[in-house]
């Protein structure tokens, strides 16, 4: 074996990787991808749960390197991870969670498109390094700061896909609307990255329906699926559309907003559907909804998502493609966060 | 940090901060034990049982009882102080 086969080898051994081989950080990678950003090296982001190790700018940039990262996506990986320290997230959660969540990354604004994140067709990978690279990072933190090591201290059941990478940008440029980050208070120009707490991705294929009333059934049906447990505990949820179902509401005439209500509106079941098993626990967990439902009228309308904050809509994919993906959110108790982010 | 030929050690172990355990002490008689409901399904129910054996197998003086506001976040810092002011034992539910 040679010197980059044998380091390879190294970081498999101890367990300083994602089991993907990772490029052995090396001072001159570092000081490379250290020179992408002028921030101090020695500037602490925050402290990694549960095992609290520092996240450093310095052990950010030598995340990056492991991860294959160019120096230009630096500044997008601290962004995340900075929303990811923020208490409200809380990413204790994530970490020790018994079900397979994983922050998911979505980045606005002209620096994503500039560096090659990817939100057009294949986008959520495989093949855009942007995209598998900085969600890869992200993840090793996790791990070698956080020491979330499967079975140790991350108790995901089933772990999944997207707990390698998950990190996409909106597709700003086939959207009919203006963008995720827009609607969340940022201006046009800016950049944005969010992380968000969310299951792995469904696919809703949906070819048939030409109109919004029928286009939302399929889209609000997943949204409100009983196994995906949203309606039950009101977390946080995104819903993706390709730009093709995006235009089948545009072309109506709906706006984003609008778009974000009608979903809203029709993603719920009846009462006495939910109580008929899911983690339908009575009174007790209903007493946490945020909105109040008469539990002795089967027939009451019981919203999937019952803040209209909670919900997040973002247009990404290939155009083309007549599907959207919902991913589900995990408990109350994990919250989205969006910052923008200095390049 | 270095890691033998030229690498760098990206682990928790090159920065982590220690965290001594508290020193567990040899009987619970006479102590204060304080029992942190995580607010998962029953955890209440467990918790009280347990309680009452506490004082009745093992000597323990007194036993409160405390609750996170939800199981998946960590007890506040004035939570765990308050405990702590009360207490001289915890005892933290988990899972469910």
């Amino acid at each position: 074996m040679n010197e980059t086969e044998k380091a390879i080898e190294n970081f498999f051994d101890k367990e300083w990787s994602d089991g993907l081989p990772v490029v052995p950080p090396t001072e001159e990678r570092l000081a490379a991808m250290l020179a992408a950003t002028p921030r101090d090296p020695d500037e602490l982001i925050g402290d990694v749960p549960p095992l609290l190790a520092p996240a450093t700018v310095r052990a950010i940039a030598l995340h990056a390197v492991m991860a294959g990262c160019k120096p230009a996506y630096l500044p997008v990986l601290i962004g995340a991870i900075e929303c990811v320290l923020e208490e409200r997230f809380n990413l204790l959660l994530l970490q020790a969670t018994t079900s397979a969540g994983a922050p998911f990354v979505l980045v606005n604004g002209p620096y994503a498109a500039e560096i090659g994140l990817h939100g057009g067709v294949g986008c959520f990978g495989p093949g855009f390094r942007a995209n598998a690279t900085i969600g890869r990072a992200l993840r090793l933190m996790m791990m070698n700061l956080g020491g979330g090591i499967p079975g140790i201290t991350a108790l995901s059941g089933f772990g999944g896909p997207w707990r390698y990478t998950y990190c996409v940008a909106e597709n700003e440029a086939e959207s009919p609307w203006p963008s995720y980050s827009s609607a969340h208070g940022f201006g046009p120009g800016e950049n944005v990255v969010t992380a968000i707490p969310l299951e792995g991705p469904v696919l809703v294929w949906d070819d048939a329906s030409e109109k919004p009333e029928r286009l939302a059934v399929a889209i609000a049906d997943m949204m409100s699926a009983i196994g995906g447990g949203n309606i039950y505990r009101q977390a946080d949820m995104a819903v993706v559309l390709s730009p093709q179902h995006a235009q089948v509401f545009a072309d109506a005439g709906l706006s984003r907003d609008a778009v974000h209500r009608l979903l809203i509106e029709r993603a719920g079941r009846r009462l006495g559907e939910i109580r008929r098993g899911g983690i339908w626990r009575g009174a007790s967990g209903a007493a946490r909804w945020p909105f109040k439902v008469d539990l002795d009228d089967d027939g009451a309308f019981v919203p999937a998502v019952g803040n209209a904050r909670d919900l997040h809509l973002i247009v990404a994919g290939g155009s083309g493609s007549p599907s959207s993906l919902v991913m589900h959110g995990i408990t109350v108790a994990s919250r989205a966060v969006s910052r923008a982010y200095s390049t | 940090m270095s890691e033998g030929s030229g690498l760098i050690d990206p682990s928790a172990s090159s920065g982590a901060r220690a965290i001594a355990a508290a020193p567990r002490p040899a009987s619970l008689a006479g102590k204060v034990v304080a029992l942190l409901d995580n607010t998962k399904e029953q955890g209440d129910i467990i918790l009280e049982t347990i309680g009452v054996a506490l004082r009745e197998r093992y000597g323990a003086a007194r036993v409160i009882l405390r609750r996170k506001e939800h199981y998946s976040k960590p007890a506040t810092d004035a939570l765990i102080d308050e405990m702590a002011k009360e207490a001289q034992v915890a005892v933290a539910a988990l899972g469910g």
